[in-house]
């Protein structure tokens, strides 16, 4: 049962990630002799000569790509090509050098416009594309999904290497020849290539790639029918399975008689459920206890020595009924006898008992943040904890002390842990899985 | 695209016991309300109207569309399952007349059911008339309608439609081919996305696997029904 403090309850549970900052102009702290920079931090010169190999001038960005997408892309337009259009653009790591073209040193890239090749550390560079000079546009961009570094040339792709992308990468320019003169665009202007496009290509890939799995179909209908079982839907599990043409068996009441797979504990104790499911929607607490004490004495009494969670969710439902439907004073008599003896026990349920007691305060509850108690979202949730109570009880299940899940909770886990262990691997790149974004419909509740 | 360079990728993998698995696991919280969502959002594109709507009591959970509009979509699918093809394009259109004239594939697929309909209710002259009339000018605007056309039309020459090279015409799944479509046509204008998001997740599910195990050993889930995890293979 999870615990919501003070603000109340739908949606501020989202662990938001730390937002990813993107570059925003050319770092002046690191950058070295041979470049002068202008006030805006998006313009570099070339001051030096020209002479060997280590009178680059080089400068990163000032904050690396941000990985927690699936592409980052930059652009550089050459203002000036001077004596040799030496100008590159690329990327480096933390190992930069300021002195050295972006692609000269490992694990770094660079597309130098003299010479039109790729260079990625590797010494000698491949012939890649053409050359750029005085009024070009090319542009640098990783492609976490494919893994690949990619290079641009006014809005064209030229090409791209794949490989293992090690972040954090800084995006990187580099002039080497006396007046060379660029200006580079982080995204505060529109890009000469059309990176969305590429984003969507990407996007659609996965998609594809994902819908070309094989599954068989009637593995849904299958998954859908033990989560109703398992939550005790019984009207819906009637109806799901009456559009199937299936006959739908009415239970009786032997807890013994179920085997050890999945879909038999689902079916466990269904009728008993289906009736407590429907006591609390109705708000028909005393009728819920009644009915506990009657099935499940000897759990409940459990229950009760562990100072647990049924016992007590279950009191300060029947004092949030009471308040619901306007019967403050006994309410409040309620309060005074059954909620102060848990007062003190545990700080997650002193958070919840001072939530519902401030309904009280307020003539209009409805309005306040502790309106999410009086929802019929909240009581499905303590409807939800009885249910994993009474699945609890059944004999045949391990002694594990886990409270029983259903298929559907495992799978949506098993997928969210195997997208998370599978950025972690590729040291924190791409988008974050989040399964409640996707079903608000967003195409970027990504993976 | 000029590819440069492609690296062979490290081979170690990173083992993951199953215990340090399920502790993983026991971290990721999914929300009631969004296991709900996925469920109604099934029942909902699948066309369970009943189910959706006891869904809709017992949980609380809110239907995606009006539920008015799930009856309407599901009785044009029905009419097309049933054969009843004529039926459907008249309910598709009171529906919203601009489903078939922006679908002409999907139009032309449903006059070639008709004309299949015909054909195996054994009624030789009204087919060819229908076909002549309505399918081949059809054919002639457009190549891959056209050998639709001369499939359908083969279906004539033969007595033992059973073992024919096109029998497969007169399959019901033929028939289901059809309404999928149709019933994948009317949700896109409805503004639905047209497949549930479940099956997506799970084949996700699949291949987030599959990506896995090129870095990592790890419990696997195989069988998704019973949704057991599997002892890491080393």
């Amino acid at each position: 049962m999870q615990r919501r403090v003070g603000g109340g309850g739908d949606g501020e549970m989202e662990e938001e990630e730390e937002e990813e900052e993107a570059p925003t102009h050319l770092n002046t702290s690191t950058c070295g002799h041979f470049l002068v920079i202008s006030t805006d931090k998006l313009c570099a010169k070339y001051t030096g000569e020209g002479l060997h190999g280590n009178d680059v001038g080089a400068i990163q960005g000032n904050r690396p790509a941000p990985c927690r997408r699936l592409l980052y892309y930059f652009e550089m337009t050459v203002k000036d090509r001077g004596f040799k259009g030496c100008t590159t653009i690329g990327f480096t790591d933390d190992h930069f050098r300021n002195s050295r073209q972006p692609g000269w040193e490992p694990n770094t890239y660079g597309y130098h416009g003299d010479d039109g090749k790729l260079y990625h550390g590797q010494g000698k560079a491949d012939s890649f594309g053409p050359t750029f000079s005085t009024g070009d546009t090319v542009g640098a961009g990783i492609n976490y999904g494919a893994q690949e570094i990619f290079f641009t040339k006014n809005g064209k792709l030229v090409g791209g290497t794949f490989n293992d992308v090690k972040t954090p990468l800084y995006p990187t320019i580099g002039l080497h020849s006396p007046n060379e003169k660029v200006e580079v665009n982080f995204g505060q202007r529109p890009f000469a290539y059309d990176v969305e496009a590429q984003l969507k290509k990407e996007r659609e890939r996965r998609r594809k790639a994902v819908e070309n799995v094989p599954l068989s179909p009637n593995v849904n209908h299958s998954i859908v029918r033990s989560y109703l079982l398992h939550f005790g839907y019984h009207d819906t599990l009637a109806a799901f399975d009456a559009a199937n043409g299936g006959s739908f068996p009415p239970m009786l009441f032997t807890p013994h008689e179920y085997g050890n797979g999945t879909l038999d504990n689902d079916m466990f104790a269904l009728d008993q459920r289906k009736m407590l499911r429907r006591l609390v929607r109705d708000g028909n607490i005393d009728g819920v206890f009644a009915k506990l004490r009657e099935w499940y004495p000897q759990q409940l009494q459990q229950q009760q020595e562990h100072c647990s969670n049924i016992i007590f969710l279950l009191h300060c439902q029947k004092f949030i009924e009471l308040v619901k439907l306007g019967m403050l004073e006994a309410a409040v008599t309620y309060a005074r006898t059954e909620l102060a003896p848990f007062f003190g026990s545990s700080p997650d349920q002193d958070l919840h008992l001072q939530d519902c007691l401030a309904l009280l305060a307020y003539e209009r509850p409805h309005e306040t943040p502790m309106a999410y108690l009086l929802h019929f979202g909240y009581s499905e949730l303590v409807a939800d904890a009885i249910n994993a109570f009474v699945l609890s009880t059944n004999p045949s299940l391990p002694a594990s002390g886990k409270s029983p899940q259903s298929g559907l909770e495992k799978l949506l886990q098993q997928l969210t842990a195997c997208l998370a262990e599978k950025r972690v691997l590729n040291g924190g790149q791409g988008e974050v899985f989040s399964l409640h974004r996707i079903l608000q419909g967003g195409k970027e509740g990504g993976w | 695209m000029r590819v440069c360079v492609i690296y062979p990728k490290s081979s170690s993998k990173k083992v993951i016991t199953k215990e340090e698995w399920e502790k993983k696991l026991s971290e990721v919280k999914i929300r009631k309300e969004d296991m709900n969502k996925l469920v109604m959002n099934f029942l909902v594109t699948e066309g369970y109207v009943e189910a959706a709507e006891k869904f809709q009591m017992e949980s609380g959970t809110q239907p995606d569309i009006d539920l008015g509009t799930i009856t309407d979509r599901m009785a044009v699918r029905k009419a097309v399952q049933c054969g009843q093809v004529e039926d459907a394009i008249e309910k598709v259109n009171d529906l919203n007349p601009e489903i078939l004239d922006t679908n002409p594939q999907l139009f032309f697929h449903l006059q070639q059911q008709r004309l299949i309909e015909l054909i195996r209710s054994g009624q030789v002259e009204e087919a060819l008339e229908f076909a002549q009339e309505e399918l081949a000018p059809r054919g002639e605007e457009n190549h891959a309608f056209l050998e639709e056309l001369e499939r359908t039309v083969a279906l004539l020459a033969f007595e033992d439609t059973a073992n024919c090279p096109v029998g497969e015409l007169l399959d019901i799944s033929q028939r289901q081919k059809t309404a999928s479509e149709l019933n994948a046509a009317i949700l896109t204008s409805q503004s639905h996305e047209k497949d549930p998001k479940l099956p997506s997740l799970l084949k996700m599910l699949i291949w987030a696997q599959n990506q896995l195990d090129e870095k990592a050993s790890y419990p696997r889930i195989n069988d998704l029904v019973n949704a057991t995890l599997e002892e890491p293979v080393t």
